[in-house]
Formats: C-alpha cells, sequence, structure tokens
C-alpha cells in the first residue's frame, strides 16, 4: 500500500452549522423561612415561567434550602458548574444573575491577555517565508 | 431521482405499540440468546405501553386484560422508561429544544431513540432501527459530499475522511457537544432524558471490539489478515471496517457504542417524521459545519514514485526536483526548499532539514494538490431528489479514473 490515511475526528465549531447553548441546567435553590429568600422567593413566583418559557433548551429545577442562603447554579456542557448566591437581591437583579449564568460558557474566567488569536482555518495569505521573500528583505541583520 | 417512500416506512416504524401484527424491526441485534417475543416479560411491556393507542390486538389468545383492571406494573420492573414518561421529562424537552429539532418530531421519538439496545431487548422500544436508518442516512450523506467535491480522493483517505465526520469516535464526541448524560443503569424509573444502556462491566475485553475484530459474515476471524482495499469495499462498512462486535449487546455496551447508536437513531427519526430535507439540514448543521482538514489525512509511503507514476499517466513529463533556495548547509539546522517541476510547470513545493525530505515532502505537496482537486460547481445526488420542483435539475459530477497505484 504506497498511500495509507490517518483517522482522526473532526473538530466542533459552535455556532458555525447549530448552535448549543452550554448552560444546560440552572437549579434554584431557595428558603421559605430566611429574610436573604425574600426576593427569590417572588422571582420565583413571578419571573421564573417566564424565564423558563424564554430558555426552553434549559432544564431549570427548583429545590428549598432551608435555613440558607438563596443560590442559582449552572450546569454547563463541558462538566463545570457555577454557582452564584443571590442573598438579599432583588428579582431584577435575581433575574440578571440568571441570564449571566445562561449566557456563560462553562469554562473558568481568566484573563484573555497577550494570547495569541488562532484560527483553523489557513491563512489566505500564507505565512512569511525567509526562503521566498524578496532579495532586499532577506538580509538579516544579526 | 426516485425517493424513498419515508411517510409508508414511517407508518411501519413508529407504531408506538404492535397491533395485531407486531411490526417488522428491519435490524435485530444478532447475538440474542432467545428470540424477543419469547419472554413473556416483554408481551407484558407491550401492554403497559399500550394504554397510549386505541388499537386492539387481533389474537383473542394475547389479548390483554382491559387497562383499568390491569395489574399495576412499578416502573423499576421495567427495562427502560415507558413512553406516558417522555411528556414529562424536562431533560428531554430541554434536549429537544437545545437541538432545535423540528417541532413535528415528538419528544416520544427522541425518547425512544435514547434507549439502546443493550437497556431494552425489545426492538419495538428500543432505537436499533432507528439507528440503521441514521447510520445510512450518515454514510450516504456523507459519502456524496466527500465524493462530489473530492473526485479524486484516494480509497483509503475516503474512508478515514468518512470515519472522521461520522465515525464512532467523532459522534460520541457529539453526543458529548450536544450536553447528553447517560443514565448509571438503565431502568423504567431513570429520567427518559437520560442515555439508556447496559455498561460492560469493568475488566471485560474490549480491545477486539474497539479495534475492529475482523469477524465476517461467514464467522471468519480474520483479525490476523491483511485487509485489501478490495475486500474492505466489498464487505466492509462505511469505514471500510469489517467489523462485528465481539461483544454480546445483553452483556452491556460501552458508552462510545451507545453514543454512537443514539446519534444515529435520532437522525433516522427526524428523517422519518420530518423528511429529508429536514434532515439534510440538521445534518449540514451537526456534522458537515464541523471542520477537517482532508489534506491532514494522507500518509504516503513513496510520494516521489507515486508522482512519476502520476505523472507517467497522465501524459506529463517526468517530474524533476530542483533545489530552490536553502541556508545554513553546513551549520547543524539546514533548510533546502525544493520544488518539484514537471517540464516548466512547479507541481509542487517542500522545504526539509535535507534534501530528500525537501524532495519528499515537494512530492507529497504535489499529490495532495493532484488529490484534493475540487469542482467549482457541485450538484450532490441528494439534492436532486423529489419530484418536479422540488429537486435540483441533476448535473454529473465528475468521476476521475481513480488513484495512482504505484
Amino acid at each position: 500500500m504506497p498511500l495509507t490515511a490517518l483517522r482522526t475526528v473532526s473538530k466542533p465549531q459552535n455556532g458555525v452549522g447549530a448552535f448549543i447553548l452550554q448552560c444546560k441546567r440552572l437549579d434554584f435553590h431557595y428558603c421559605d423561612w430566611a429574610g436573604s429568600s425574600r426576593g427569590m422567593n417572588s422571582f420565583l413566583k413571578g419571573t421564573l415561567p417566564a424565564f423558563a418559557k424564554a430558555n426552553p433548551q434549559i432544564e431549570i429545577t427548583v429545590s428549598p434550602r432551608p435555613t440558607k442562603h438563596p443560590v442559582i447554579r449552572g450546569h454547563y456542557i463541558n462538566g463545570r458548574e457555577k454557582a452564584i448566591c443571590v442573598r438579599k437581591m432583588d428579582p431584577n437583579q435575581i433575574l440578571q444573575k440568571a441570564e449571566l449564568l445562561r449566557d456563560a460558557s462553562g469554562e473558568k474566567l481568566r484573563r484573555e491577555v497577550r494570547r495569541p488569536v488562532k484560527s483553523l482555518n489557513e491563512s489566505v495569505r500564507g505565512i512569511w517565508s525567509p526562503f521566498h521573500a524578496p532579495i532586499e528583505e532577506k538580509r538579516w541583520k544579526i | 431521482m426516485k425517493r424513498a417512500r419515508i411517510e409508508r416506512w414511517g407508518s411501519q416504524l413508529l407504531q408506538s405499540r404492535p397491533q395485531g401484527t407486531r411490526p417488522q424491526c428491519l435490524y435485530q441485534q444478532p447475538q440474542h440468546p432467545q428470540p424477543h417475543n419469547h419472554r413473556p416479560q416483554w408481551h407484558w411491556q407491550a401492554v403497559r405501553a399500550q394504554s397510549t393507542t386505541s388499537t386492539p390486538l387481533s389474537s383473542p389468545s394475547r389479548r390483554p386484560p382491559p387497562a383499568s383492571h390491569a395489574p399495576r406494573i412499578p416502573r423499576e420492573s421495567l427495562p427502560s422508561p415507558p413512553l406516558s414518561a417522555a411528556r414529562s421529562s424536562a431533560k428531554l424537552s430541554a434536549l429537544h429544544a437545545r437541538l432545535s429539532l423540528p417541532s413535528r418530531l415528538p419528544l416520544e421519538t427522541l425518547a425512544r431513540a435514547l434507549i439502546d439496545p443493550s437497556a431494552d431487548p425489545n426492538p419495538d422500544l428500543n432505537n436499533a432501527s432507528l439507528a440503521l436508518l441514521g447510520q445510512d442516512l450518515l454514510g450516504y450523506y456523507t459519502a456524496e459530499h466527500l465524493l462530489a467535491h473530492y473526485p479524486r480522493l484516494p480509497q483509503t483517505v475516503l474512508y478515514a475522511a468518512q470515519y472522521a465526520y461520522v465515525g464512532g469516535k467523532t459522534l460520541a464526541a457529539v453526543t458529548r457537544e450536544w450536553g447528553v448524560e447517560a443514565a448509571a443503569e438503565p431502568g423504567g424509573e431513570v429520567d427518559p432524558g437520560l442515555l439508556q444502556f447496559k455498561r460492560v462491566k469493568p475488566g471485560t475485553d474490549i480491545s477486539g471490539a474497539a479495534a475492529g475484530e475482523t469477524i465476517g459474515p461467514d464467522g471468519v476471524n480474520r483479525s490476523q489478515w491483511r485487509l485489501g482495499m478490495g475486500m474492505r469495499n466489498v464487505s466492509g462498512d462505511e469505514f471500510g471496517d469489517i467489523n462485528a462486535s465481539g461483544l454480546d449487546a445483553a452483556a452491556g455496551v460501552t458508552l462510545e457504542d451507545a453514543s454512537k447508536t443514539f446519534v444515529r437513531a435520532l437522525v433516522g427519526a427526524v428523517y422519518l417524521h420530518c423528511g429529508q430535507l429536514s434532515t439534510k439540514r440538521f445534518y449540514a448543521s451537526h456534522f458537515l459545519s464541523r471542520q477537517l482538514d482532508l489534506s491532514t489525512l494522507f500518509a504516503f509511503r513513496t510520494p516521489t514514485r507515486d508522482l512519476s507514476r502520476l505523472c507517467a499517466r497522465e501524459g506529463f513529463e517526468a517530474p524533476v526536483a530542483r533545489l530552490l533556495s536553502e541556508t545554513g548547509r553546513l551549520s547543524r539546522h539546514p533548510v533546502f526548499v525544493v520544488g518539484v517541476y514537471s517540464g516548466p510547470d512547479k507541481l509542487g513545493e517542500g522545504a526539509g532539514a535535507s534534501l530528500d525530505e525537501a524532495r519528499t515532502r515537494a512530492a507529497a505537496a504535489a499529490l495532495k494538490s493532484w488529490y484534493l482537486y475540487s469542482p467549482e460547481e457541485v450538484t450532490v445526488p441528494s439534492e436532486a431528489e423529489g419530484k418536479g420542483d422540488q429537486g435540483k435539475r441533476w448535473v454529473p459530477c465528475m468521476v476521475d479514473c481513480g488513484e495512482v497505484i504505484a
């Protein structure tokens, strides 16, 4: 066999074809007794049904967590989870936090400084090569 | 081109419950110790799920008692979640919305696509038949895309490219990226939004099955044989593998196998419920949109010899390698740039640390540019399917005379 082939796996490009929202589950925890959950309780009664309807791709669970602060926990496709404590927040602030969790990718937050831009696509212009540069560019100074 | 009658297939495959005559499954696991309908409890499963339809069984001897008097079967005793649980599963509807599946695809079918034959051996309730259809569709769409867009692709590379787009590893990765979770153990009480399959026991040797244990249809183990391309073309699958998994499905499957079956079954279900256009759209957005650089799949052994055979076959002048530029010939890291010429035409160019390496790379580059030729306007066969103005006008594709055999 003069020619053999290498088996690989094609790489995903989320959003190039289909877009898969990375947040797959949101857990809402509340407490009936504690005052820090007052905003959460009214959020669960008033805002959450509309939020759930607007985001059908997220599984939403609501469960009590007695004598603890209210928490929203997001589970992501990459296996990580993010939790935000929403104690003493009003329903609007809680909605903002829920949207933050919905839009997050699940990756750790890190600074995107001085990191080279990477692309899977080949550059149209090609890579600069010293062997193909014009003569005057070739004269390197050491 | 004649189009498959999906509505007839649909009525056959999608019956939620068996009627007087059980619907014939297109595909049954060959390794089952007993036929399905010889086990009494599966008869009861059929009765359980029959509450969703009003079609009675025709044979009076097997007629179940009316649903109100039927003894209630605990869900824990069922091998897989009942269809009635699909509507109340948050996971399942979230998955449906996440994949932007057409609304014509019901949640019950999505739930059925998640049930592996290892979890529920009943072919009316598991996804084996859907997976068979989906496997053929995935293979067909990938093959027509590759063959129409890259008509000169060698057969081995074509197989590898098919594997990269819709092979087992890719489908398992797709399942992960879709956010499908697997149930720890299948059962009737489990959420139907989880992938239901029986896991293979730790310590089981799956190397033979994973590496494509080559047991042909005649039952002869060919794992020690060198498989030629002719053999792979005739009796191989869409990846050129001749494999029948050595593992018994009842003994459990790996997560990769279960994920593979699920994705195939989902494609088959989309085809049956929503038709060809939706399936092609689903395929294009989830599989064809993945990135694959075909030029990385080639592994040449003797590129210079192949190139001179190619030039001889095509009537070009014999290829000549010429040094284009060099640096540091006497240093410990020299670089040579060599071009391969056929007469005045430069066929390819490569850089290497020795003259020979650079020449080999240049010949490989020339061969790749030949093999990866792509016509500009392409009509794939499935676009021309359909009656009247549904399909595009068929424009024949380019067919190459074949790869270079040195």
